[in-house]
């Protein structure tokens, strides 16, 4: 789903990420890589093949758009470093093309050398012309710009007649911020408001719907 | 009495009793070398019945060993006690030499240390605490001379995974020292053949059964309204019949008052004080989520004969004996014959004492319930208790927790699980999956895998990370409760624990009820909730989550057979008598089944479209049936289904026109398929994945932490909901997630008893009534608030209807 943002074009994708065409950026929110082998660590059995998808779709993405940067909104990795860092690795060396740049979340605690010596950039935020790009909203933006972040894994509670009701993962739009979905699929959802200055986008297994 | 148990005879003799039959029974076959289950209810000396047993066995030895010699698992604290003053007693008085301790998650480190550098002879336990000891180190040394193991309330503990631990423990016990012998002490249910079977296990041995063939005499009166509400919505009746319990109370000496839930407990302290203010002071409140000093405060009081009034649930059921009660109250439905005996046994505890027990319906059809309970118990229908099988969850724990002590081989720990009932059917190659899960977190392995729990050395399976072994003590038990918050006054004095979710639904400010004193909430820190008393007068009831508990077979049979008598036109009771207004509406407006008829009510509201269907099966049954049948009707066109279910049946309720009469030509309570439809409909899945919640903290993939205290770990945790998704996508074959589908299919949704019901439903003549006013029988169940949803429509039709409706 396209939508406009300060004038700019964004595309909505159902794989939980934004597309800026102007720029050819994707923007992905939330993956927390490495928490299934982290989790394993410690003794709590996810099977490891629980989080292959999560690279799968993100070569799809990258296959698919070609983008130009890519930015990370925080939250890449779960935890510390663990061998997921050699599947991450081998992603990443795939796309020399691609511009990464990792804006640094509360999770992301793994030394940032090892994500420069990969020639990916880590930053607090990034601000361009007409947006701030950040891992937690910004609790406060005079700037006039949009703040797009991700941080808090929105989701939505549709309830209906007959009793009938739906928790999905979506896009948020408050005010000056828009929040993205986790784009992980070891992630949960935190359930969002709704009102008349809000806008949500609902994520379905194939597109997106406005409500 | 003979002169083979001396100290029996001594203790008899000076307190002027003549031991009963069963008692001299229990004696001579303990002292014969048998294991055993004794039969016999609370009042009539069942303790010293295997104690003197017990006591007699260790000095007929030629030499008495010191240490443990005889392990007594309760299922409760205060029971617990119970029987530790009991049997300090028999020491104390008759001089003999012979200590008993008491280890419960009550019992002081200091103590514990003390323990640990020297047992007692007799030590008074429960199921928790056993494990607990298998996970220290020496634990082999520990139970060296252990010769009995005393199980009390079997009937209570077989249905539940602290049974399985039992069975666990005695498995490994018994290979420590052969010579165990093993005996359960049991109420009467309809299962007791296999409740020993269950308890002893198929090690060989000797074996018996003793029965004390007591029987207690009952008398059952049912508070009833003075008019009859015809249109019953659940809940509504129970208090206005308050003026009918106050001058229950004020006639008696003390009074039990059960209520089924705790919410329910808290409303009715609340609400008899209100109407009768002169009981502040001598009426207090019981349940399992207040703290433990209120808890035994109000047991003591009990005791002491202090209190005029308490009102409970099922946390004063059992064992322990307060000799001031001389009536009972139960409030709502009994739900089955053997749980309202075992209340009402709570009043007239002397032996050849009558009990009396009063109960009080909540909704007017409820009234059929008094009737239907005191014929089965007149006609002896008693409930069986299902026992657990192969629970992988609380197998894994288990090996985890030998792991940590001294370590295990895998073959020894095979040949001894295999004989117990629990897991007598599971394979090597299961029981193998089980140590792949906790040495390799699984079966499939990649060259990246970082996987640590348990390690193998020469050998044998342990754990050498301190961090592991403390994190498996701190979660060890097979009982798993919401994340509980601990409320408290700022002063810093406990009331108890409320579930988290309640608290967070409350602002600073905002009132509620709870340890019958009415609050505000001050602030929350982490796992916290201040307080302090509220200065106003309204405020919001907590309510505790937990399966609420289904009518049994036998209370449902007699309720449809009462139907049909009082159809017969025969006289039948006060109870039945109360009822007939309501049971005329429902003819007028619908139709009153008789036993061999399946009713059935269409009706269409603002909801939209309903379909009644009245089995009367329990809401268990009624659970599976609805799915089953809103599964079967949804694949004539796909639908979107709401469902509510109680005890005497269940409703569809849907946005679009239900094709019922369709769906019965094609065979919508046909028998054919239907495992498989049970199987298929989405329903299961949900449930499963509901029943996984306890799985997964049992096995240890998902931590609660400490009642209290926070969970420090975050980055740890991940719900049960995202693993039961995980293993669903990645691994199929995951015994656990079978285990979730197994439990619902046997306990949640009674496979055996939902069989047998579609089975006597395929003979029931099929009424279908459409209805123009809503019916008697149809109100309750619009009045649930639980409900259950199933649909096969799109994702993507399902929102837009749901936008359509908004945008309306």
């Amino acid at each position: 789903m396209r939508i406009q943002l300060q004038n700019c074009e964004f595309i909505l994708l159902p794989e939980k990420a934004l597309y800026r065409p102007d720029e050819s950026l994707l923007v992905i929110a939330d993956v927390h890589l490495g928490k299934a082998r982290h989790f394993r660590s410690e003794g709590i059995a996810i099977p490891a093949s629980a989080q292959n998808g999560d690279y799968e779709k993100l070569r799809t993405l990258f296959d698919k758009f070609h983008p130009f940067k890519v930015y990370f909104l925080g939250d890449l990795f779960h935890s510390r470093l663990n061998n997921d860092w050699q599947l991450f690795e081998s992603l990443i060396n795939q796309y020399p093309h691609i511009t990464f740049t990792l804006v640094k979340g509360n999770h992301d605690i793994i030394n940032k050398t090892l994500f420069q010596q990969l020639h990916i950039q880590v930053v607090n935020h990034i601000e361009d012309k007409c947006f701030i790009y950040s891992h937690e909203p910004l609790k406060e933006n005079a700037s006039g710009k949009v703040n797009i972040a991700g941080h808090i894994h929105p989701g939505i509670h549709l309830s209906g007649k007959a009793n009938q009701s739906l928790r999905l993962p979506c896009f948020y739009s408050t005010g000056t911020t828009f929040i993205l979905p986790a784009f992980g699929s070891l992630t949960g959802l935190f359930m969002m408001d709704r009102n008349n200055d809000t806008e949500v986008y609902v994520v379905l297994p194939d597109n997106i719907k406005k409500i | 009495m003979s002169d083979k148990y001396p100290i029996a005879n001594e203790w008899f003799s000076r307190s002027g009793w003549q031991p009963y039959d069963f008692q001299i029974k229990t004696w001579d076959a303990i002292l014969s070398g048998y294991s055993g289950l004794l039969n016999a209810p609370t009042g009539y000396g069942k303790t010293y019945a295997i104690w003197f047993g017990v006591v007699q066995q260790y000095f007929n030895k030629k030499k008495q060993p010191a240490g443990l010699h005889c392990l007594w698992i309760t299922p409760l604290r205060a029971l617990s006690k119970e029987i530790h003053m009991a049997t300090e007693r028999v020491s104390d008085e008759l001089g003999i030499d012979y200590t008993i301790g008491l280890r419960t998650g009550d019992t002081s480190n200091k103590e514990r240390t003390a323990q640990k550098k020297k047992m007692p002879n007799g030590l008074i336990t429960t199921p928790e605490s056993v494990h607990l000891l298998l996970a220290q180190k020496g634990y082999a040394d520990t139970f060296k001379h252990i010769e009995f193991i005393v199980v009390d309330e079997w009937h209570e503990l077989m249905g539940t995974k602290r049974g399985v631990q039992i069975e666990l423990a005695i498995s490994r016990l018994r290979a420590i020292n052969p010579k165990l012998k093993v005996w359960g002490i049991s109420a009467t249910i309809g299962n007791l053949e296999e409740a020993k079977e269950v308890l002893l296990g198929s090690a060989p041995q000797k074996q018996t059964m003793i029965r004390a063939k007591l029987d207690k005499k009952i008398i059952i009166e049912t508070l009833l309204p003075d008019v009859i509400e015809k249109y019953p919505w659940a809940g509504h009746l129970g208090i206005t019949l308050i003026d009918k319990i106050l001058p229950v109370i004020h006639q008696s000496n003390s009074t039990l008052i059960f209520t089924n839930t705790r919410s329910q407990c808290e409303i009715w302290y609340q609400r008899l004080l209100q109407y009768d203010p002169d009981l502040a002071g001598i009426i207090a409140l019981h349940h399992g989520s207040l703290s433990e000093e209120v808890r035994q405060w109000v047991e003591e009081a009990l005791h002491e004969g202090k209190l005029k009034a308490v009102v409970s649930t099922s946390s004063l059921d059992l064992g322990v004996d307060f000799r001031p009660v001389d009536t009972v109250v139960q409030i709502g439905s009994p739900k089955g014959v053997a749980r309202f005996m075992q209340r009402a046994g709570r009043s007239g505890h002397q032996p050849g004492a009558t009990s009396k027990i009063y109960f009080l319906p909540t909704h007017s059809l409820e009234i059929i319930e008094g009737s239907a309970i005191r014929y089965a118990i007149k006609e002896h229908l008693i409930e069986q208790r299902i026992p657990y099988i192969r629970s992988f969850d609380v197998l894994i724990q288990y090996l985890v927790t030998l792991a940590v002590s001294d370590g295990f081989h895998a073959d020894i720990i095979y040949n001894e699980i295999v004989q117990t009932h629990c897991y007598e059917s599971v394979t090597r190659d299961e029981f193998d999956w089980c140590l792949a899960f906790i040495t390799q977190g699984g079966q499939l392995l990649d060259n990246y895998d970082e996987f640590h729990k348990v390690v193998i050395e020469d050998g044998i399976y342990k754990v050498t990370s301190r961090r592991i072994a403390m994190r498996h003590r701190l979660n060890m038990g097979t009982i798993v409760s919401e994340s509980m918050m601990q409320v408290k006054y700022l002063g810093g004095a406990r009331l108890g624990a409320i579930e988290e979710w309640f608290i967070s639904r409350l602002k600073p400010g905002d009132a509620f009820w709870f340890a019958g004193k009415h609050v505000e909430l001050i602030s929350v820190k982490e796992m916290s909730a201040f307080v302090r008393k509220s200065t106003t007068n309204k405020g919001l009831f907590p309510s505790w989550q937990g399966g609420k508990m289904p009518l049994s077979s036998q209370l449902s049979k007699t309720i449809r057979h009462r139907l049909n008598e009082y159809q017969s036109g025969a006289k039948l009771d006060a109870e039945m008598d109360k009822l007939a207004p309501l049971f005329e509406e429902q003819k007028r407006r619908s139709h009153l089944p008789h036993e061999d008829e399946l009713l059935i009510e269409t009706a269409k509201t603002r909801d939209g479209y309903h379909v009644f269907f009245y089995p009367f099966e329990g809401r268990n049954v009624h659970e599976g049936l609805s799915a089953l049948f809103a599964y079967r009707i949804a694949q004539i066109k796909p639908m979107s289904f709401s469902i509510a279910f109680n005890d005497y049946g269940f409703e569809l309720l849907s946005d679009q026109e239900i094709p019922l009469e369709e769906a019965l030509a094609n065979g919508l309570l046909n028998n054919d398929n239907l495992t498989e439809d049970m199987l298929a409909c989405v329903n299961i899945t949900e449930m499963a994945k509901r029943k996984f919640r306890d799985i997964a903290h049992i096995a240890g993939l998902v931590f609660s932490g400490y009642p209290g205290k926070p969970v420090k770990a975050r980055h740890m945790q991940a719900s049960s909901q995202l693993f039961f998704s995980v293993f669903s996508d990645n691994e199929k074959n995951n015994l656990l997630l079978q285990q979730a589908y197994d439990e619902v299919l046997t306990f949640q949704m009674e496979q055996v008893r939902t069989l047998q019901s579609m089975e006597r439903i395929q003979h029931q003549k099929v009424v279908i009534q459409h209805l123009e006013k809503l019916s008697p029988f149809c109100f309750p169940i619009l009045a649930e608030r639980f409900r259950e949803k199933l649909s096969n429509e799109k994702l993507e039709d399902r929102l837009q209807k749901l936008i359509k409706q908004l945008e309306k």
